[in-house]
């Protein structure tokens, strides 16, 4: 039997892009921390034994192992550090390998800060920079990015499951208008308003089916959080930690075109999944994590979701991926609202990648911080008001999610007993 | 594993690269300072030319460069690739070299988008069609631009040509070709679908007929 994996506390930096007060990410990490040892006054640095960071590109800041200056910066030197990088999955995959750390017994507290600095380019070069996590070989510069990509793997999914461009756009609404009771959140801080779905189908063109405000934010901002033993979650917080109960971990192919007959796939799910319209990867990441956390029933064992909203139409995609509801299901379970904060499982309380903000290496990070919030009761502290709070949350589930969907991870946290 | 013999290069100043292309290397180019007095940014200014090394996938590349479309297929189970694999991807044939293959300049579309944002290289020439298509009987499909349409008429499975640069053009990159609607296709009656993506593109090329 493996170690249980805690988190007993985390913090992310408002996100935001352009000038902020925020540019500064040691800064910002040392901040972060500074708000956990607020809000846990017994967590000691002291108490850590590694440190996991969480960096996508050093293309934003031209800053070779930036880690080596955030982690001297909070005064860790001599303690062992790493980066993990895994595209738009890099925070996922930290929180995996921080998780592996305790269950294997060499570690006891892991800390994890992640960051990106997305606003030191402009947004066109900034989307050319994340285009060459493409396979620049094959497909830089056939006027693709990842926008573009999704959208064709969009168009088709909606194609096939009768979803419409009114029923993604009500996502890309909901989490904008969660995000709005959240200060921290980028769409709080610069566009602030609530949107409604002719917003969203107005706005301008990206790549059809996708819309301005079906995409996520480009974003600078750090995250940080603590991962631990139980024994060592008892001592500092008995009554405000989280159990990581199921970890899944899974891979795509990086051209999406090379999905349709993938031998591989069609061994696990049969021919024909996942074409280039399902996240394979996310199915079986979840399979992984539900399967070791016992989850069997998910839409009515899972409270609640902070999953990863690249695109409106990507978080309706993960829906089905997560075995939430299937083909025949999908466009009616968008209609009634589900994941609304008044639907059986809400998702992304917290405002997500299109609400919350997107600095990728801090993303996961960032969505399980609001995940340990919501089941810990902290959401009326961290947020504006109680409107964001999901009543009685005991488990959520958390997604990260890389490429066009080629390394997916997904988490099942539990308020603790 | 059989030894390779070193391939050999032309010298520096021989090879086919317009000196344009030449490294600026870092600089700091100048500063801003908030006007509150408190924030400072530094510019910051970085061209690097690569060069990449393509190794045993270099006759894709170079077939570009004779207008033709080479991809690979595996000797032990006959599946075939454009984007090429140079090894098989199914566990059971063992990493299996596959063997270089012509394939026809015809394809069939998968799924397609119509982009109106881009990357920075890309903005001129929005919108654009940007379709998925398997080449020929390749496993795997293909990524590249669809022209000779109005971006609302692009379908699923609809057949298409591969058309190359002139020759004097090409630089042996997936950019020497696009797609085109095959001979004898017709565009689809106009629909409220093809309306909406109509309407959505309008304002595309407004936008983009102010860049300079
Ligand atoms: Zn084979």
């Amino acid at each position: 039997m493996t170690r249980k994996v805690c988190i007993i506390g985390g913090a992310t930096t408002p996100f935001d892009y352009g000038p902020s007060g925020w540019e500064n990410p040691e800064n910002g990490a040392a901040e972060c921390v500074r708000e956990v040892q607020e809000d846990v006054p017994e967590f000691h640095l002291r108490d850590v034994d590694l440190m996991v960071y969480s960096h996508f590109s050093v293309h934003f800041a031209h800053q070779l192992a930036g880690e080596w200056i955030v982690h001297d910066h909070l005064g860790l030197v001599g303690l062992p550090h790493f980066r993990v990088e895994n595209g738009g999955n890099t925070g996922g995959s930290a929180l995996y390998a921080a998780a592996l750390a305790i269950m294997s017994g060499h570690h006891d507290v892991v800390g994890i800060v992640g960051w990106e600095t997305m606003d030191s380019v402009s947004q066109s070069q900034g989307s050319e920079f994340i285009a060459m996590a493409s396979d620049i070989r094959y497909e830089l510069l056939v006027g693709g990015i990842y926008p573009i990509y999704y959208a064709a793997m969009a168009n088709k999914w909606m194609r096939e499951n009768r979803v419409t461009e009114e029923d993604v756009a009500a996502i890309g609404a909901k989490n904008r208008n969660n995000a709005m009771d959240n200060p921290k959140a980028q769409w709080y801080r610069t566009e602030h308003r609530h949107i409604t779905v002719d917003d969203v189908m107005g706005s301008k063109l990206i790549a059809y089916p996708i819309k301005k405000y079906d995409c996520c934010l480009m974003s600078r901002g750090v995250a940080f959080m603590v991962v631990c033993t139980e024994e060592y979650a008892r001592k500092v917080n008995p009554d405000g930690y989280v159990t990581i109960d199921g970890i899944g971990l899974s891979s795509c192919t990086i051209r999406a075109g090379d999905r349709p007959n993938y031998p591989a796939w069609a061994e696990r799910y049969g021919p024909g999944y996942p074409d280039m319209t399902e996240f394979g990867a996310c199915r079986q990441s979840a399979d992984f994590a539900y399967r070791m956390a016992g989850i069997d029933d998910p839409l009515h064992q899972i409270d609640f979701g902070e999953i990863h909203d690249a695109f409106s139409t990507s978080e309706a995609q993960i829906y089905k991926a997560l075995y939430l509801t299937d083909t025949d299901g999908v466009a009616q379970f968008l209609r009634d609202g589900e994941t609304e904060l008044t639907g059986s499982i809400p998702m992304n309380p917290g405002g997500g990648l299109m609400g919350y903000g997107h600095p990728v290496g801090a993303t996961g990070l960032m969505s399980a911080v609001e995940a340990y919030y919501q089941l810990c009761g902290m959401i009326p502290k961290k947020h504006l008001s109680k409107r964001t709070e999901v009543p009685d949350a005991g488990c959520g589930i958390v997604n990260s999610h890389a490429g066009t969907g080629t390394s997916i991870s997904n988490f099942i946290l539990r308020r603790c007993a | 594993m059989e030894d390779r013999p070193k391939p050999k290069f032309p010298a520096e100043g021989q090879v086919n690269l317009p000196t344009e292309s030449a490294e600026t290397g870092l600089e700091f180019t100048g500063y801003e300072i908030s006007a509150d007095g408190n924030y400072f940014n530094q510019f910051m200014h970085y061209d690097q030319l690569y060069r990449l090394r393509h190794g045993v996938n270099s006759r894709f590349f170079m077939e570009l460069l004779n207008g033709r479309i080479f991809g690979t297929r595996c000797p032990r189970c006959g599946d075939s690739f454009v984007p090429p694999r140079t090894n098989c991807w199914r566990l059971d044939c063992r990493l299996q070299p596959t063997e270089w293959v012509e394939f026809p300049p015809t394809a069939k579309v998968h799924t397609w988008t119509v982009a109106g944002w881009s990357g920075r290289s890309s903005l001129k020439r929005l919108p654009l069609v940007l379709v998925y298509a398997f080449i020929g009987d390749s496993k795997v499909a293909i990524a590249n631009e669809l022209h000779g349409i109005e971006p609302w008429q692009a379908e699923f499975g609809m057949p298409l040509k591969v058309v190359f640069r002139n020759a004097g053009e090409r630089v042996g990159a997936v950019t020497d070709f696009w797609f085109e609607p095959a001979d004898g296709w017709r565009p689809p009656r106009m629909n409220a679908e093809r309306k909406r993506i109509k309407a959505l593109v309008e304002p595309v090329y407004a936008w983009v007929a102010t860049m300079k």
